[in-house]
């Protein structure tokens, strides 16, 4: 079964250490934590929400990209961003709902979530688990799935649109 | 399917190109009138390489650009040969005198032995190398804004019959140019491009520059998307993801 | 529509050559573009009131299936395409006497009425007058021009009147595709072709059978079939003469190239400059549609087609045929690899089969006659025979028509009567901007699609430049990459730069600026327009430089170390000088276009030249040979 990075907020202590990690690992000279592909966001001294692509199901900025640069790979069910298609029109940095596509302007070019070829190193370096690379947990199979509303969804459904 | 690049025997599969199979391998080949998002052009000719068949005469080989052409089964590449590094050197050789002052070809000539062309330098000679990229994403792109008029050295970028209505202002023309060739004025407020001037859309929370609104227009039409979906900017949409999320668990 | 069955198309054609065959003569006037230039349709429109006057049975027209309209025992006064032989216009053919009159003017009309026609005479004066011999010579047989060709591409021009189908079904048109449509399958048409081993004349000389083959071989729900008459070569005239001449022959190949291939519609691409032929073929498919033979189920068979004209927008490169294809659909006319075989992607990504106007006109003779007859003409290598334009400073300037393995000697001396003024050879151009230039040490060789190649120029299209001495072979290498920087279609950076360079280099050369590190810049140039450019143009352009390296480099030579034009042509460093053999007559006064040149009646001439601009005008038309160029 496709593995997925999972989410869990709550028990997210605002270490910021996946910042660091997702940053070190995509770094080509030095590690910028501002270009980190996660971000955490505090919300009270004990109240922490790391936010990064949900690579959705139906993914606004692949469906606005001119050249097929942001296409949903089969195996891991990711959308991968292809560098050697992307004209720079920064379409989809506008179009993603969630905000989780960035223009490096260093780099001089985009940055998205890609779940570091199969072991993001955010996870690996999460203390608590908050964000882990598993399979969707067992208790979320066959009914209880369909019934669960996919991430993209659901937050769509809160911020309330379509 | 196999073939040889520089001795190296490499897994390919029908309808990749030379370029596509070297560099899943690593072998890197120069190009400059290449984007792996819009049809090849092969007109730049600084990635050809050389290349032999086993039913052809040991002796006999031809130079192709690798950007286009299709791999066959035991077909022998060299991508840096005699042949193929005189071919490239002459080439850059050409488009040094052609703009001299575009730092893309200084640097690329530089690296093939090139600091300065043997021939005659082009007088007025602006950095535009005619690679054809930028008309090739502007149609891409759906907006067709800029075509060629003219042939052979008196060939230019324009727009079709000077008239800069159908332009969106994306820039995608300007940032995929190899040469940085096309101008631009752009600050917070407005864009210049192919002599027009744009008005730029500002995020709707923290009032950052974003696009312009034909940019907005035309994408939404294009991906029957509602124009409100780009009216904020990447970090305050992230911002409001945070605080739905935090909503939901409370 | 009233050729829609075989037997409908029989029985018009026996009428035709029934009405042919019952003419008291046939009248002929060249209404190729060059001799109507020279006023051929004056000369035609004084015979008909002439042969009026005289109160002859007269037919303008062929109408063969009116009986009414028949006039028994008429002379029938036509308009023919090119009868080739350009430098004797306005030519008059009369049969069955193989009567041949030069330079008639509308003066003669009355003359050879009464002389030639009613009394079956000859008029001396108008005929060929041979400049070896002096002697007049009658008609084909004895006029060397005409003597040392086989006209099979060009067998109907100057016979028939193009713009007649009736004239066109009386010499045996449409009899190839009776055949085909009657009693031959598809495969079978394309057996013939392979059998006749006939490679395209457009200049590549690929084999047409094999393409055809291949073409007919791709699955594809739709395919095309297009003839190429964008003719761009400096000098050439075949396809021109063969569109203008015979229009119907054209149609008919294209049509045995479509039911062959299995193509429903056909495209012939004319240049912009060609507004005769476009004429000409456009009434023929009019006239075809009309009765019939073009549309649907064509004689009752299940072949269906239709042919549309384009005409060219002004453009060299759209000669190249992926180029031409991209014309056609609309889009710049830009070449692109070769690696992608239009046989399999053409027009509009589908199958399809590009010939030369010259190859599609062998097609009727070949499935007529079948293959085996063609190639029994010409080398094993090149069958068949070949159009050349023969111009330049040759006598007989004109459309020669030869088998392939004709030597050059005989070309330029036998058939075109040697140089002008009997001056010395200095070389031959052929195949235009894709060629090169051979000198006299070369004469002997055969021309076809091989050994010219091997000599380092081509046969390409078929124009032939002839040079005498007073030629400047730098200058002649310039003319051409100059004609290419105009022509590039600018895609890449080889053809588009390289050419640019090449022209600035040798404009330097000429001017005497050369220096002798030019000739390795020149030679790196030409290895990278062979090796790197995206098309023929490209690829190509090399040869006119090469060649005249090869064969002439003292004359570059020359021009960078002692800054002297051994041609006497190159303005900068040459000096016009009127000799003590001037006997004052002032002609070279006259034609001065900046009055340099002064003198008395009667007395030496003498150019100042302070004045003089080098232009020649003088040397070119002195009667005395008094002035020297050095």
């Amino acid at each position: 079964m496709k593995k997925r990075l999972i989410v869990t907020p709550q028990i997210c202590i605002g270490c910021r250490s996946c910042e660091i990690a997702c940053s070190f690992v995509h770094a080509e000279s030095m590690s910028r934590p501002a270009m980190s592909r996660v971000r955490v966001y505090p919300f009270s001294a004990d109240s922490f929400v790391p936010v990064l692509c949900l690579q959705c199901e139906e993914a606004a900025c692949a469906k606005v990209c001119p050249t097929e640069a942001l296409v949903r790979n089969k195996e891991t069910g990711a959308i991968d961003f292809v560098e050697d298609r992307c004209v720079q029109c920064k379409t989809c940095v506008a179009a993603c709902p969630f905000g989780n596509i960035h223009f490096d302007a260093t780099a001089n070019t985009i940055i998205k979530c890609d779940e570091c070829q199969g072991d993001p190193a955010c996870a690996r370096f999460c203390p608590t688990g908050a964000l882990v690379w598993a399979e969707t947990p067992p208790a979320i199979t066959g009914k209880e799935k369909q019934a669960q509303p996919q991430p993209a969804q659901a937050i769509a459904m809160m911020a309330g649109r379509k | 399917m196999h073939i040889t690049i520089d001795g190296k025997v490499v897994t390919v599969h029908e309808g990749m190109t030379i370029l596509e199979a070297a560099r899943s391998v690593g072998i890197e080949i120069p190009t400059l009138c290449h984007l792996g998002g819009v049809e090849p052009y092969a007109g730049c000719r600084v990635c050809m390489v050389e290349i032999r068949r086993s039913d052809w005469t040991p002796d006999y080989s031809k130079l192709v650009t690798s950007c286009n052409y299709e791999v066959e089964n035991a077909l022998i590449v060299d991508t840096c040969s005699q042949k193929v590094l005189e071919s490239r050197r002459d080439v850059l050789a050409l488009l040094l005198a052609r703009s001299p002052r575009a730092t893309a070809i200084q640097e690329l000539a530089a690296q093939y032995g090139i600091l300065a062309s043997p021939y005659l330098e082009r007088e007025e000679g602006d950095n535009c190398i005619l690679c054809g990229l930028c008309i090739r994403v502007c149609e891409a792109i759906g907006a067709s804004a800029i075509g060629t008029t003219g042939r052979g050295v008196e060939k230019l970028v324009e727009m079709p019959y000077g008239d800069p209505e159908a332009c969106i202002g994306c820039m995608a023309c300007a940032e995929t140019c190899p040469t940085d060739a096309i101008k631009y004025e752009l600050d917070d407020n407005s864009l210049t491009i192919w002599g027009r001037t744009f008005e730029r859309t500002h995020c709707k929370v923290c009032n950052a520059p974003m696009l312009t609104p034909e940019h907005i227009a035309h994408f939404a039409k294009k991906s029957e998307l509602t124009e409100d979906y780009f009216d904020t900017c990447d970090a305050c949409r992230k911002r409001q993801t945070a605080e739905a999320f935090i909503k939901v668990i409370g | 529509m009233s050729i829609t069955k075989l037997s409908e198309l029989k029985a018009r054609r026996a009428g035709a050559v029934a009405s042919s065959e019952s003419l008291k003569r046939r009248v002929m006037i060249c209404a190729g573009t060059g001799c109507v230039a020279n006023g051929s349709l004056e000369v035609y429109d004084a015979l008909v009131a002439a042969a009026q006057k005289a109160g002859l049975p007269v037919k303008i027209e062929l109408i063969t299936h009116d009986k009414d309209s028949d006039v028994p025992n008429a002379t029938y006064v036509g308009k023919s395409g090119c009868h080739g032989f350009c430098e004797m216009g306005p030519l008059l053919h009369i049969m069955p006497d193989d009567i041949l009159y030069c330079k008639v003017k509308p003066k003669h009309a009355d003359d050879i009425i009464a002389t030639t026609v009613e009394k079956g005479e000859i008029i001396d004066k108008l005929l060929y007058k041979d400049p070896v011999s002096k002697k007049r010579k009658t008609g084909s047989k004895d006029i060397p021009f005409y003597a040392g060709q086989t006209r099979i591409a060009l067998k109907n021009c100057g016979h028939i009147d193009p713009e007649s189908l009736d004239a066109y079904l009386g010499a045996d048109g449409f009899a190839a595709l009776e055949k085909a449509l009657s009693s031959m399958a598809p495969k079978e048409v394309i057996e013939e072709v392979i059998a006749s081993g006939i490679r395209g004349r457009g200049g590549a000389g690929f084999p047409a059978g094999r393409k055809w083959k291949t073409c007919a071989s791709i699955e594809s729900t739709e395919r095309f079939v297009i003839c190429n008459g964008d003719e761009g070569d400096p000098g050439a005239f075949m396809d021109r003469s063969i569109m203008e001449g015979d229009p119907f022959g054209v149609i008919e190949g294209l049509m045995l190239a479509g039911f062959a291939v299995g193509a429903k519609q056909g495209y012939i691409y004319v240049r912009h400059e060609y507004p005769l032929a476009v004429e000409r073929l456009q009434k023929a498919i009019e006239a075809l549609r009309k009765e019939g033979l073009l549309g649907n189920k064509i004689l009752g068979s299940d072949f269906s087609f239709d042919v549309a004209i384009n005409r060219g927008g002004g453009a060299f490169v759209c000669g190249e045929s992926t180029a031409l294809m991209r014309s056609l659909e609309g889009k710049i006319g830009e070449p692109r690899a070769k690696y992608i075989r239009s046989v399999v992607k053409g027009l509009n990504d589908k199958p399809t089969v590009l010939n030369n106007v010259e190859t599609l006109i062998c097609i009727p003779e070949i499935i007529a006659s079948g293959g085996a007859a063609f190639a029994a003409t010409g080398t094993p290598k090149s069958s068949g025979t070949k159009a050349f334009s023969l111009v330049g400073k040759v006598k007989n300037t004109g459309l020669v028509e030869v088998p392939m393995g004709t030597t050059l000697q005989e070309i330029i001396y036998d058939i075109g009567g040697g140089i002008i003024k009997d001056k010395p050879f200095k070389a031959v151009q052929t195949g235009g901007p894709s060629g090169g230039c051979l000198p006299a040490s070369k004469l002997d060789l055969p021309v076809d699609f091989d050994t010219l190649t091997e000599a380092g120029s081509m046969m390409g299209s078929g124009g032939m430049i002839v040079m005498d001495d007073h030629t400047c072979m730098v200058d002649v290498a310039r003319y051409f990459i100059d004609f290419l920087v105009g022509e590039s279609c600018g895609k890449c950076v080889p053809c588009r730069e390289g050419l640019k360079q090449l022209s600035w280099i040798l404009t330097r050369i000429c001017e005497g600026k050369g220096k002798m590190e030019d000739l390795d810049l020149i030679e790196r140039l030409l290895n990278l327009l062979e090796g790197s450019s995206l098309c023929a143009l490209g690829k190509s352009a090399a040869n006119p430089v090469r060649s005249t390296l090869q064969y002439f480099r003292d004359e570059y030579i020359a021009h960078i170390e002692e800054k002297r034009c051994p041609g006497g042509v190159c303005r900068e460093l040459v000096t016009f000088t009127i000799t003590d053999a001037c006997t004052g007559c002032g002609i070279c006064k006259r034609n001065c276009p900046v009055e340099a040149i002064s003198g008395e009646k009667k007395s030496m001439h003498v150019i100042d030249q302070d004045i003089c601009t080098r232009c020649g005008a003088c040397y070119g038309v002195c009667p005395f040979d008094a002035i020297t160029v050095k």
